[in-house]
């Protein structure tokens, strides 16, 4: 029969186990709990700490926007005025309460958030849905305040080749949809497409229930969706206007764009999806990690091979990154530097890619999968990780981003499918884009690419 | 635009309000502004900020018929002359279009300065629970 104080101690025991989550998070702290709460898809896990992220993830982003400028307009207007209090207030409120507010938007998505004291959720959620439901878009907000901010990231994006040639290379993949331009580079998408009514007709689009989901890190479950529940009634159960992207497919070509100052050249072929799409490849993950370019480590060129191909070439910057989309990706070799480093270099990047199509040697692929597994758990193990591509993932697929589940299926990684990815990617049209000084630059077909 | 006014007095007073509003139609009449062809909100004067921004923020098709209706009456004016009956502002015509736009730059300066002085008092952990 137990005692009382056997029974005493194992429940206090228990407690400071419970306690113990700070220092050392279980496997399983980094899976999300799914739920559904007034018609909206949300997605919690509690990680330990006084800090709570939340996320309100539209999907409203460049590739489904109705025309240019709408996805960055709408951006800048989240936690402007609103129905019941204007901005000042908002942001003095926020202050006060010690929390920041966070308005991104990539290729896919619009972002709204914030991060706040566990204890001020209500607040918040409170705070996203009047932005969701209530904003009042008016013209003199749009010329006093968004379109000049807007003109400013026209000017910085025409002074950054990196930007510049990104943007080209995504625009050459898929032309429409996710190859839509994020900044703008010309004053046309904001003079002759940004109004206020434009605006508003979007964000009843974009902020309608079935178009949006809601991701928190460091929040309870249950309380999130009493509250999602009681400020979240009144959104929209239909979209105005039904924003859909047909399912992107990869084109590729060939872009020079010549520049004044500073030189990018952008090699880009076909990778993963999202794990939550239904193209995943984690093939694409360990192949960027074995490519790379940036070493972990200070002072050494790394294992990578682009690494070891740009050692002639110190003061150039070559960085290898697996873009992950929805029902799509893009696996991107990004050179910066000046004109003649790019040139030798980039015939090297070829031969690298070749080599892998032949063959890769075991002490490398090791280091790539850990690499890539490492990458992944870092990321994983941020407080805003995997927000935006949780909540992508649940407004399409209705699957969360699981952080363990990817890290588990980069173990499950061989040399062939990264070999076989190889082949196809230099079958195939690749993507290849240069910004700067164009006589130096070289042609694709120079370099020994296919476009 | 902060002067005395029984105007709020008198509107919330609807017996007052029926009593008041033939006078005020005969006074708005007699001011002779209407004969000019103009409305009251272009009488009201340019020199302050709040007025300048509210100018800006007009929509711009009514700032385009206020300054075809002042270019209007200073030719009237400078000819002595007023214009034909069938020109003259109708009591209709004659709404306030600038004056809400003012009062929200108003509303919004009067609240920065109230935000700004604002006294905070630090939070007790038992008015912590259940948010702000």
């Amino acid at each position: 029969m137990l005692s009382r104080s056997a029974f005493r101690q194992a429940t206090r025991q228990s407690w400071l186990q419970q306690r113990r989550g700070m220092a050392a998070p279980a496997s399983g702290s980094f899976q999300y709990q799914v739920g559904e709460a007034s018609g909206i898809k949300f997605a919690s896990r509690d990680t330990p700490g006084p800090i709570g992220t939340l996320g309100l993830v539209a999907q409203a982003g460049t590739r489904y926007e109705a025309f240019p400028g709408l996805a960055e307009g709408l951006k800048k207007y989240a936690f402007k005025n609103t129905d019941r209090r204007t901005t000042l207030r908002i942001q003095r409120e926020s202050e006060l309460l010690g929390g920041s507010l966070v308005s991104t938007h990539s290729r896919e998505n619009l972002v709204t958030g914030a991060k706040f004291f566990r204890d001020d959720l209500p607040y918040f959620v409170e705070l996203l849905a009047e932005v969701a439901t209530q904003t009042s878009y008016r013209n003199h907000v749009m010329q006093e305040e968004i379109i000049p901010l807007i003109a400013l990231d026209h000017k910085k994006f025409l002074a950054s080749t990196s930007a510049m040639a990104m943007s080209s290379a995504h625009a050459l993949a898929f032309h429409r949809g996710l190859g839509n331009p994020v900044k703008p580079s010309s004053t046309t998408p904001y003079v002759k497409y940004l109004t206020a009514d434009a605006l508003e007709e979007y964000a009843q689009t974009a902020y309608a229930k079935p178009s949006i989901a809601i991701v928190g890190n460091g929040v309870d479950h249950a309380e999130l969706s009493k509250w999602i529940n009681e400020f979240f009634g009144d959104a929209r159960k239909s979209p105005l206007q039904q924003l859909t992207s047909p399912q992107s497919k990869y084109y590729g070509g060939e872009e020079r764009i010549a520049h004044g100052s500073g030189n990018s050249m952008v090699i880009a072929f076909p990778g993963s999806s999202s794990p939550t799409g239904g193209f995943y490849k984690p093939e694409a993950a360990v192949l960027a990690a074995l490519l790379g370019g940036e070493s972990t480590i200070k002072w050494s060129p790394g294992f990578s091979l682009l690494g070891k191909a740009a050692q002639d070439a110190p003061s150039m910057h070559i960085a290898t990154k697996s873009n992950i989309y929805t029902d799509a990706g893009l696996l991107t070799i990004a050179m910066n530097g000046s004109a003649t480093d790019i040139r030798n270099t980039a015939s090297k990047v070829v031969e690298a890619l070749k080599g892998i199509a032949q063959g890769i040697s075991k002490e490398d692929f090791q280091k790539a999968k850990a690499l890539a597994k490492f990458k992944e758990l870092e990321y994983g193990s941020e407080p805003q990780a995997a927000l935006e591509l949780t909540g992508a993932g649940l407004v399409r697929d209705n699957k969360p981003y699981q952080i363990d589940e990817v890290a588990k299926s980069v173990d499950s990684v061989t040399e062939d499918k990264v070999k076989q990815l190889v082949k196809e990617a230099l079958e195939n049209r690749a993507s290849v884009s240069a910004v700067g000084d164009l006589y130096i630059l070289p042609f694709a077909e120079e370099i020994g690419l296919k476009v | 635009m902060s002067y005395l006014s029984l105007a709020p007095f008198i509107q919330k007073r609807p017996w007052l309000l029926r009593w008041m509003r033939p006078l005020s139609r005969w006074y708005f009449d007699n001011s002779g502004y209407r004969k000019l062809g103009l409305k009251a909100d272009d009488l009201i004067p340019e020199e302050s900020e709040s007025v300048q921004l509210a100018l800006k923020r007009l929509p711009p098709k009514e700032a385009y018929d206020r300054v075809f209706r002042m270019r209007r009456a200073f030719q009237c004016s400078l000819a002595h002359q007023l214009l034909p009956q069938n020109e003259w502002t109708t009591p209709d015509q004659d709404y306030p279009y600038l004056e809400p736009i003012i009062k929200e730059i108003e509303a919004e300066r009067t609240e920065r300065e109230d935000l700004e002085s604002m006294i905070i008092k630090k939070r007790t952990t038992s008015s912590a629970k259940g948010g702000h």
